[in-house]
């Protein structure tokens, strides 16, 4: 909760010196407050539901839980590099750099989110399948994505925080996000080990199994919001220092 | 113990683990930057203070 304090700086005074004391001054936005408080309760909601009112799955048993934790982590890992295109895109039209802040949240975040989601996937397909990994449409597209994040921080790290830097990292990224609709459209253009989408056709899933994944995905993607303020300001407390000192040299 | 258990003890607990070393990491990046800003801020009332005299 200590992450969630604001500098009350606005980026535009920064030029100078004189704001430097401001920058260390904190204050608890409520708006991150409040999303905290909804975030715990979503994610203890969540996790009751998927032990304890979510039925066992007949064949599959008590693994085929992990679903509930395994398809929010797919989802925010995809969201999130489709939030740093955007980014992007709006960095190159725009030039404002608290675009490109966002663009590096959401990499990092987004990065924590896609190996979580091959972990559990890992896992899930070692119990049905028997195998940690195959080399199936949906699970290497997302490895490719993995992949291309990893490549994002690594160039966004060589470069340092300059334009240059930003222009390469959003070119990147509007270029990768073509991955996105690959992974998402995988299980329906090849034959894929992978289950296809069963959220939305009817009859199915069984509607708690339903209600229990909305659950879940809701409270992980608050919990992403959360973690993206925390990153947004890391990233622009961390670009604000590096100018004042560049200042003061 | 119910039959592929521990395949899913051990995704709650990656899942977990992982979100809450991220959040560290995050703190202690945050952490740090702070201490840098605050090495910043005596510099600067150092150079005002040169300024004055």
């Amino acid at each position: 909760m200590a992450l969630a304090n604001k500098e009350t700086s606005a980026a535009g005074d920064l030029e100078g010196t004189r704001s430097a004391p401001q920058l260390t001054g904190s204050r608890l936005p409520l708006v991150s407050l409040i999303l905290c408080a909804l975030t715990v309760v979503g994610i203890a909601l969540a996790l009751w539901m998927a032990f304890f009112y979510a039925p066992t799955d007949a064949i599959e048993g008590q693994p085929q839980r992990i679903f509930y934790v395994h398809v929010p982590m797919a989802w925010l890992g995809m969201l999130s590099f489709v939030v740093m295109a955007l980014a992007g895109i709006l960095y190159l039209r725009r030039r404002d750099e608290r675009w490109d802040w966002v663009a590096r949240a959401a990499a990092e975040t987004g990065t924590v989110f896609i190996t979580l989601a091959l972990i559990t996937g890992s896992l899930w397909g070692r119990t049905t399948w028997g195998t940690w990994w195959t080399w199936d449409a949906r699970l290497t597209t997302t490895l490719i994505l993995w992949f291309v994040y990893v490549g994002y921080l690594m160039l966004r790290s060589y470069m340092g925080r300059t334009p240059a830097s930003a222009r390469a990292g959003a070119v990147m990224s509007i270029i990768c996000v073509i991955d996105v609709p690959i992974i998402y459209e995988s299980v329906n253009w090849w034959r894929t080990l992978h289950p296809t989408a069963e959220v939305g056709t009817p009859g199915a899933l069984p509607f708690s199994v339903v209600l229990t994944l909305l659950v879940s995905l809701t409270a992980f993607t608050l919990l992403y919001a959360v973690l993206m303020i925390q990153a947004y300001q890391l990233q622009r407390t961390q670009t604000l220092a590096q100018r004042l000192r560049a200042d003061l040299e | 113990m119910p039959q592929g258990f521990p395949y899913l003890a051990a995704a709650y607990i990656v899942v977990w683990l992982g979100l809450l070393l991220y959040l560290g990491f995050l703190a202690l990046r945050m952490r740090a930057v702070r201490t840098e800003l605050a090495a910043v801020e005596e510099l600067v009332r150092e150079q005002q203070r040169g300024e004055k005299d």
